[in-house]
């Protein structure tokens, strides 16, 4: 489907917020403090999965 | 009776001009809280808006939970963002987003200007002497360094405390504003870099840049030429920054930043048309 080169800017601009907002609703925001420490991705991943097992 | 206002045209380029002064100077408000009192309790540090941070620090936290010193979470959803933009539209980060690349850009215009050129027409060959087109023999080997470069990051993130680019990193140096010895070498070399070569540290250095290369080849928002109105008349070629040969029938080339000035400079409607 063509697309006129007007609505390029806003398709880059609503997917970069779109994607930053997930980010940040799935957990991943500014911390205080500085410095990120938290379980590892890995180590949660497999957590759950022995949970659901 | 008044008369209809005509409608102003549209300019891609203009748009994309604005939006990279907004980056730039909103990427230097955030370098400017950063040398505030305080800089713990603004969500971390300047490196935790960098997307590139977010690779850097990625194996240490998927492996040990970890994340590199400096970084933060929040690198993570900067850099979701970022790979936001590519899967929609490719490199398009780098050629609208990317504070780096706007400089650059920028510094290109001043150079035109400063070395001979008094009015940048677009399509038209530039007159002034710099910035250079490196030749092939020279410019093609060099720009598998950016992927060297990442290889050497994402090893060296592993064993490191810090993020591997850190003392290196030419956001840092531009938009910082805590400047360290090796940092105002950086500048220096960045600088320097973009005055000789447009887009020199896309080109050749970007990390950031060759992690999303790959992009280009799958982004459903994507140009494409029609054979029958392109008459190859090579306005493209010379207004491509990243300088790509034959763009016509390169409009998917993982050097593409696609910043869109094939289309602005292109002669004859509907021969490259962008496409979902």
């Amino acid at each position: 489907m063509k697309i006129h080169p007007r609505y390029y800017p806003a398709i880059i601009i609503t997917a970069y917020v779109i994607f930053l907002l997930i980010g940040i609703l799935l957990g991943f925001g500014p911390e205080r403090g500085g410095d990120g420490h938290g379980r590892s991705a890995l180590m949660q991943l497999i957590l759950t999965l022995e949970t659901l097992a | 009776m008044n008369a209809a206002t005509p409608e102003k045209p549209f300019s891609l380029a203009k748009c994309r001009r604005t939006i990279q002064w907004m980056v730039v100077i909103g990427t230097l408000v955030i370098g400017l809280r950063h040398i505030m009192p305080g800089e713990a309790s603004r969500g971390g540090s300047f490196d935790s808006f960098c997307a590139f941070g977010g690779i850097e620090t990625i194996l240490p936290y998927l492996f040990s939970g970890h994340m590199l010193k400096s970084t933060n979470l929040l690198n993570f959803s900067v850099l979701l963002g970022t790979l936001g933009v590519s899967l929609a539209a490719g490199r398009a980060f780098c050629g609208w987003l990317c504070g780096l690349g706007a400089i650059q850009d920028f510094v290109t215009g001043w150079t035109r200007k400063l070395f001979g050129e008094k009015q940048h027409i677009r399509g038209r060959q530039s007159t002034a002497i710099l910035p250079l087109r490196l030749p092939a023999i020279v410019d093609r080997p060099l720009r598998y360094a950016k992927y060297l470069a990442l290889l050497v990051i994402l090893m060296a993130s592993l064993y490191m405390a810090f993020p591997p680019l850190r003392d290196f990193c030419p956001v840092r140096a531009v938009f910082g504003l805590h400047m360290t010895a090796l940092l105002w070498i950086t500048l220096a070399v960045f600088l320097a870099g973009s005055v000789l070569v447009e887009r020199f540290w896309c080109k050749y250095l970007c990390p950031l840049g060759a992690t999303l290369a790959i992009f280009n080849k799958v982004s459903p928002v994507h140009l494409v030429m029609d054979n029958h109105h392109c008459n190859n008349c090579g306005r493209c070629d010379i207004e491509c920054s990243m300088d790509i040969a034959d763009v016509p029938h390169h409009l998917d080339h993982p050097e593409c930043v696609r910043c869109m000035e094939c289309l602005n400079s292109c002669a004859r409607d509907g021969s490259l048309i962008l496409k979902i």
